[in-house]
């Protein structure tokens, strides 16, 4: 009997129970399963437009701090946070955290993009052009808005020495001194833009829901060009934008705004619901009132006696939390344009102004559309300065506006176009980690 | 074969004996503490191997020689008592117990020593020790109490989270807490906060769930000897908690009652008054009009220096009008508010009421209890409480067999704040302004645009956050005796811990815009474990051997929900089923197993040798294939040299043992699955999404530490004076790290074994009996720790890790301790300017530029010694306690310093420092022009960075015994009446409202010595009752 107790005893303690050790993740799948099937690398193109949203990205910040190193006396950075305090004030610290938090999540947003890419084979060959072209806009989307913050602007030559942010094009599989990338210079960048959103417009096609397609691709090249100062380039993208015929400007200004789906006018929009979605710009532009914050950002007199009488543009501006607040985004849970088709018009009629060419319409009957829409009449011939100044207001705090003073080479205060000040930090944190990383001039060393 | 020996041994000693014409003496040995008997009382006469052993009535008999015979007395926990015989012939005797600990029993893993005998280093706290020290949470107790052991609660929260470090931080990313291991089984330390889960560090603590009126021991081991035994777990040091078990006898209830209330150890910071408000923010305005205009670049295109300065003017001033609540009373300083003063609650209570019986027959042992604590905290909407009950029971079945249950149920609710960085916390409300009133015309509270952030008491009327937890923790063993020195004991035990956290804020708060806010989080981790093991001990003359071998297996399985939703009809209606709209949720689910072996053999020689040799294989599922399994070896030796001849007459030294130890332990807390390349799930346009969320790294495994200790027990004059001293060297390599990675990568962190850290130090612990005659008994018992600690090596390239956020400066730096504080050094102001200034990198010029600033080791989070020095001192019924704990040598980072002691650079209101500002040319001073809206000096830099020493009248405690002859006549054993002061003094240099702070949200090892609005310590006093029947 005792023997059999020993023995039993002995058993319980040897016993094995090995298995037990392989547990497996309930919550998440392992990186050869994720990009395995056609339904898998479609879920993550939809991984990279999430990414893309990230209210660090194009989810609000970005075109926030457009609006902020712009704000020569419109508007009034009054919230607490001191990072986007630093933008406003033109004396940005290298640790700014919002900056950094910027240049990560916009680099997860290429890595996505380039897993996506890398698994294009997985995908049913009826699908392979979107899915590729999707990925491709997205990645020279980024590449773009990375460059005009953290370079200096095209416009200020030099091109091809100025430096911008390192290219990536493969995806992170793991850690490797390869990583230890330099910074590529802006012509580079701008060029690998280019490619990847010329790529994208031929493989996208014209209807893609709410996510990026021809007129989205093509739109997002006509900024580009007009950053180059490329006038041709920017008004053939701009009138093949319009020509798509995906957009049709919407009855009213207010309409463009606030949408729970894309209006008629949304190029390319971002979309937010209750359960999902960051848009930052009504996070910190709107007020408590409406379930943001304080009210972080003021509109000023200045900018309001920019309009003309009888400009409905005008009469989207509230007052709440005893200041004057931008009604595009007032509320929550909204969609977030990106690119409306008003723009288009505008870079159209520029860009023949410039190049004395009518392609698509006269500057005038551009200029034309978007006044008659916002009530005002008809009080052309234009003037180069009058469709500048349409465009200024037209695009009012969407995010354009500190890009449109580079280059138009204009100054903010006494600050030049192409001033350091105007130029964001390669964040500490990047330079902490990569060695190859230069320090943008006027930032210490 | 041996028997015939020790029949040999016998006869022999018999004959000596009678040849020495003997004769009988008898008697009984009692306790001096409560006069029962005390069998299995070694009975020796003195030089001589005679000797008796006492009875289960404590009788003894024995010959001894016909004079000059001495009789000593040893029983273990009792001091050895001498006594001359003379002409006696009955001999009765009364042991008092010992008060040096050299005798005691100590509990290590899987058994239990003899304090004397150990080699390696273990500290024991009892029960009763901390016994009526009013604080939630077991860990609170035991602060200033074990050398060593560091003990720092993040704020005056009550119910929240508290860091325990045994012998510094020895980890970057994996959690530093100890393994808390109750009655066998390794319990779980985390819950939830908003949704995560979280170590016992960042979140609410686990552990408060636990009465530790219950314990009856806690035994921390520190060194490797000491814990390795627990392997890949036992780095950060293991503390074994041992609950009350019944004694035979006659059954004994105790009942204990508590009533008290608390406070702030400092209430005040010291703020502008109205007047004081308008008149730097007035100047504020006008100097950043100038500063705009004539040096920051005139971004808005003033005309003239005058414009700009209207402009600034007209701007401040409809600012003071908005925060009057849109009228002009900031011109007369109508309203003065003191905000700081509501977020502190009125005259919190605490309630505790502790009932427990013991008991039980030869066969049968029983202890239960039953206990309510109702504890309020210092600030609004803060309070605590717990019902817990426990049974413990252990039935001898046979000779060979006995089982038992341990098992306890406790209840908390903690009516929870939102974290430090929140507008919804209490303290932020120092940062509104004195010229808002609190009330509007209506009487509602004032909230924005009146306000000039949220304000945060309507949290406390329109919101809530209450988090109630129920755990069962407990088991069932057996034992069965194999043989005569065999045992075999299996443990089955479980700890289940169910947590639902329901928030609720209405219809004006944050949420206002939604119509108000609910989530609900659910949470529950069964944590299974069972130990299984042989043991084995044995007596060969002069060897004595003691040994384990055995394994266990642990599988924690945590599942989690969490809803949330918007869109209420009214405030009365809290729980989510009232949601117009469900806006989010998700389930989560996590597991982890370890599967080990152990076993340790213990061996002593002659009383004066001692040997230990023990070791654990440990693997886990939370590490890569390849690097599943590690064996973690320990050896240690003493040497008893007070049993040595040399020194065993010794007058004045009564003990002296020289001890060694080396180990190797692992730590395995960092989380499951991060070993894996993982993807997870995402949602756009309301469609599901992939997206990658961690780069994996097959590679991953346990951190190591090599840890060597070298000790010595003391005691002198009999033991009324006993200490140690030790010496240790603690290595961790292969640290578990959240490495940062370039974000070209698309990725910030990824998890690798990096880097090294050491700690190295020594500890003094010194008890001493300073009077004991008369009735009168004072006792002091002072231990002291000093710790160094040093980042050794990051990736191997990498030389540092920059941690500056711009509020805080928490690095890690090869060569500096973890979480060094590193980044621009303040120099000043410019007296020309006003403008503040930091050092640039060659530590001797200047700059206004915060970007042209060089980096500098400007503080150190980690405290370089911390000490406790108890007194206790009794005297007829009368008895008091006094301990003091301190911590010293570390620093604190304000990172809310930009805010309320940023020269006005917002609106905030200041500290009242802030009015030594820069006016003229000329002025010295260390604070710098006001320029509303531009930062001069608010980023992080050692200007917000302080001395955090400090030294604490920890506890006090004055304590009356009614004597025996009252409370015999009404019935009862024993009845104490008592007083008990937690937190009454604080000394220290910080200039905030406590030193003992951690802003919690981003507490982890390197972020240390934080401080964000977070709440002061609580001071409480407390009065006390209790009886014995």
């Amino acid at each position: 009997m005792k023997k059999i107790v020993i023995i039993y005893c002995l058993l319980v303690v040897l016993s094995g129970c090995n298995d037990q050790l392989d547990l497996k993740p309930q919550v998440a799948i392992t990186e050869d399963v994720a990009l395995s099937t056609d339904s898998n690398v479609k879920k993550a193109l939809l991984g990279a437009y999430d990414a893309l949203s990230n209210g660090n990205v194009l989810g609000g910040n970005l075109q926030m701090f457009s609006e902020l190193l712009a704000g020569s006396g419109e508007v009034f950075w009054t919230g607490t946070f001191n990072q986007p305090r630093e933008i406003f004030s033109k004396s940005i610290a290298v640790t700014n955290t919002f900056v950094a938090a910027t240049w990560t999540n916009s680099y997860n947003a290429i890595n996505v993009s380039n897993n996506v890419l890398s698994a294009i084979d997985v995908v049913n060959d009826d699908d392979q052009n979107r899915v590729k072209g999707e990925a491709l806009f997205i990645r020279g989307t980024t590449y773009f808005e990375l460059s005009k913050l953290f370079g200096k602007p095209y416009s200020a030559g030099n091109a091809t020495t100025n430096l911008s942010v390192p290219i990536i094009l493969v995806p992170t599989r793991e850690i490797t001194s390869e990583l230890l990338v330099p910074r590529n210079t802006v012509a580079e960048v701008y060029q690998r833009a280019i490619d990847d959103l010329t790529e994208a417009e031929s493989l996208l096609p014209t209807d893609n829901d709410v996510f990026a397609n021809k007129t989205a691709a093509a739109a997002m090249l006509s900024r580009i060009y007009l950053q180059m100062e490329n006038y041709t380039g920017a008004r053939d993208a701009a009138n093949r934008a319009i020509n798509y015929g995906e957009n049709t400007l919407t009855d009213n200004y207010d309409d463009a705004f606030n949408n729970s789906s894309n209006s008629t006018e949304d190029v390319f929009a971002f979309q937010v619901t209750d359960q999902d979605g960051a848009n930052n710009m009504f996070l910190y532009w709107s007020t408590s009132d409406y379930g943001a914050r304080d009210g972080d950002v003021e509109i000023l007199d200045a900018h309001l006696d920019l309009y003309e009488a009888g400009d409905e543009r005008l009469d989207l501006f509230f007052e709440s939390n005893a200041a004057m607040r931008c009604g595009k985004w007032r509320e929550q849970f909204k969609n977030l344009p990106v690119i409306r088709l008003a723009e288009m018009y505008l870079t159209r009629a520029e860009a023949n102004f410039r190049l004395s060419t009518t392609v698509g319409d006269t500057p005038d009957d551009d200029v034309n559309e978007i006044r008659s829409r916002a009530g005002l009449s008809d009080a052309s011939p234009y003037s180069l300065n009058d469709i500048l100044n349409e465009r200024r207001l037209e695009l009012a705090f969407e995010g354009q506006r500190i890009h449109d003073i580079k280059r138009l080479k204009l100054s903010v205060g006494s600050f030049a176009f192409d001033a350091n000040e105007l130029v964001f930090p390669i964040p500490q944190r990047e330079r902490n980690v990569n060695s190859n990383l230069t320090q943008n001039p006027g930032y210490g060393n | 074969m041996k028997r015939f020996l020790l029949i040999s041994f016998s006869v022999l000693l018999g004959v000596a004996v009678s040849f020495g014409q003997a004769r009988e003496i008898s008697g009984k040995v009692t306790s001096a503490d409560d006069g029962s008997p005390l069998p299995g009382v070694n009975v020796v006469v003195k030089g001589t191997t005679t000797g008796a052993v006492s009875d289960s009535d404590g009788n003894y008999k024995l010959n001894v020689p016909q004079s000059g015979a001495v009789l000593v007395f040893s029983f273990i926990g009792f001091t050895n008592k001498e006594i001359e015989v003379g002409s006696q012939s009955i001999i009765d005797v009364q042991l008092e117990s010992d008060v040096t600990q050299l005798s005691e029993v100590v509990v290590v893993g899987y058994g239990s020593q003899l304090k004397q005998d150990l080699t390696g280093n273990i500290v024991q706290i009892k029960g009763d020790e901390i016994r009526g020290v009013p604080v939630p949470n077991l860990t609170q107790a035991l602060q200033g109490r074990a050398a060593g052991v560091f003990v720092e609660s993040q704020s005056g929260r009550v119910g929240e989270g508290i860091k325990v470090r045994i012998r510094g931080t020895a980890s970057l990313s994996a959690n530093s807490e100890p393994l808390y291991v109750v009655d066998g089984i390794p319990i779980n330390a985390s819950t939830i906060t908003n949704g995560q889960t979280g170590t016992a560090a960042n979140t609410g603590s686990a552990l408060s769930s636990i009465n530790f009126n219950d314990i009856e021991s806690f035994d921390i081991l520190k060194d490797a000897s000491a814990s390795a035994i627990y392997g890949a777990r036992a780095s950060n040091g293991v503390v074994l908690i041992t609950t009350k078990k019944g004694k035979a006898g006659k059954t004994t209830f105790n009942l204990n009652m508590q009533y008290g209330t608390s406070s702030p150890t400092k209430k005040s910071r010291g703020w502008l008054n109205s007047k004081e408000y308008v008149e730097l923010f007035t100047e504020g305005a006008e100097r950043a009009a100038i500063y705009e205009y004539n040096r920051a670049g005139n971004p808005s295109g003033y005309g003239s220096e005058q414009e700009a300065k209207d402009d600034y003017q007209a701007f401040v001033e409809s600012r003071f009008t908005r925060y009057s609540g849109f009228n002009n009373d900031w011109q007369t300083q109508k309203v003065n508010t003191n905000w700081q003063n509501l977020a502190y609650q009125n005259n919190p209570l605490t309630r505790i009421i502790n009932l427990s019986a013991s008991g039980g027959t030869e066969k049968t042992k029983f202890f239960v209890s039953g206990e309510y604590n109702d504890q309020e905290g210092i600030l609004i909407a803060n309070d605590f409480q717990r019902l817990s009950t426990r049974v413990n029971l252990e039935q001898e079945a046979s000779s060979f067999f006995k089982f038992g249950v341990n098992l306890s149920f406790a209840k908390t609710i903690t009516h929870r704040l939102t974290q430090d960085n929140d507008f919804g916390t209490p303290l932020q409300i120092v940062a509104l302004a004195p010229i808002t009133p609190v009330r509007d015309v209506d009487g509602l509270l004032n909230d924005r645009p009146v306000t000039t952030y949220y304000n945060p008491l309507i949290n406390g009327e329109n919101g809530q956050y209450e988090s109630t937890i129920y755990r069962n923790l407990g088991g069932v063993y057996g034992v069965l005796t194999l043989a005569k020195n065999l045992t075999f004991r299996t443990d089955l035990g479980f700890d289940l811990l169910t947590q639902n956290d329901d928030q609720f804020f209405g219809s004006r708060t944050q949420s206002a815009s939604t119509n108000g806010f609910g989530q609900s989080d659910w949470l529950r981790t069964f944590n299974f474990n069972t130990n299984n093991y042989f043991s084995y001990s044995k007596t060969f003359g002069s060897h004595f051997i003691d040994a384990i071998v055995g394994m266990s297996f642990q599988k924690a399985v945590t599942d989690q929900t969490n809803v949330t939703g918007i869109e209420f009809p009214t405030d009365d209606l809290k729980k989510l089923v009232s949601a117009g709209v469900i806006n989010g949720g998700f389930s989560n689910a996590t597991q982890y197993s370890f599967l080990s072996y152990f076993g340790r053999a213990n061996y002593k020689f002659n009383d004066k040798y001692l040997l230990s040799l023990s070791g654990r294989i440990d693997g886990s599922s939370r590490f890569g294939e390849n690097t599943r399994y590690g064996f973690f070896p320990a050896a240690s030796a003493g040497w008893i040299l007070t049993n040595e001849g040399f020194l065993n007459d010794n007058k004045i030294l009564s003990f002296l043992k020289l001890r060694a130890s080396y180990g190797v332990i692992g730590n395995a807390e960092i989380g499951d699955f991060n070993q894996l390349g993982l993807w997870q799930a995402g949602v756009y346009s309301a469609q599901s999404t992939l997206n990658p969320t961690q780069l994996a790294n097959t590679k991953l495994g346990w951190e190591k530490t090599k840890q060597t200790d070298i000790g010595l027990d003391f005691g002198f004059w009999n033991n009324r004076i006993t200490g140690e001293v030790d010496y240790y060297i603690k290595d961790t390599d292969n640290l578990l790290y959240f490495a940062p990675v370039p974000g070209t990568s698309g990725f910030n962190a990824r998890l690798a074994n990096i880097g090294a850290i050491q700690n190295k130090g020594f500890e003094i612990v010194l008890n001493s009996t300073n009077l004991d005659n008369g009735g009168l008994r004072w006792t002091t018992s002072f231990n002291f720790a000093y710790n160094q600690n040093k980042v050794t090596k990051l990736d191997g390239e990498q030389k540092e890790v920059l941690g500056n956020d711009g509020r805080f400066l928490n690095s890690l730096i090869v060569g500096q301790p973890i979480g060094v504080f590193y980044g621009p050094k303040f120099a000043g102001v410019d007296p020309a300017n006003g403008d503040a200034l930091y050092y640039k990198e060659d530590g001797e010029t200047t700059t206004n530029d915060y970007n042209e600033a060089g980096n500098f080791v400007v503080g150190n989070p980690n405290p370089k010694f911390i000490y406790g020095l108890s007194n206790s001192v009794s005297f007829k019924g009368f008895d008091l306690t006094i301990l003091f704990q301190g911590v010293s040598g570390n620093d604190i980072t304000n990172g809310a310093g930009g805010f309320m002691s940023a020269n006005a650079n917002w609106f905030d209101n200041q500290t009242r420092d802030q009015l030594r500002r820069w006016q003229q040319p000329g002025d010295i001073t260390d604070v710098p022009e006001v320029r509303l809206g531009y930062d001069n000096g608010m980023n992080a830099s050692s200007r917000y960075v302080h001395d955090a020493s400090y030294l604490r009248l920890k506890t006090v405690t004055l304590g009356y015994n009614l004597p025996n002859s009252l409370v015999n006549k009404i019935k009862l054993s024993s009845v104490r009446v008592y007083i008990t002061g937690q937190n009454l003094l604080t000394i220290t240099d910080y200039p905030g409202w406590d030193p003992e702070i951690n802003a919690d949200y981003r507490a982890t090892n390197v972020n240390q010595g934080g401080d964000f609005y977070s709440a002061p310590q609580a001071k409480s006093m407390v009065f006390g009752l209790n009886i014995g029947f």
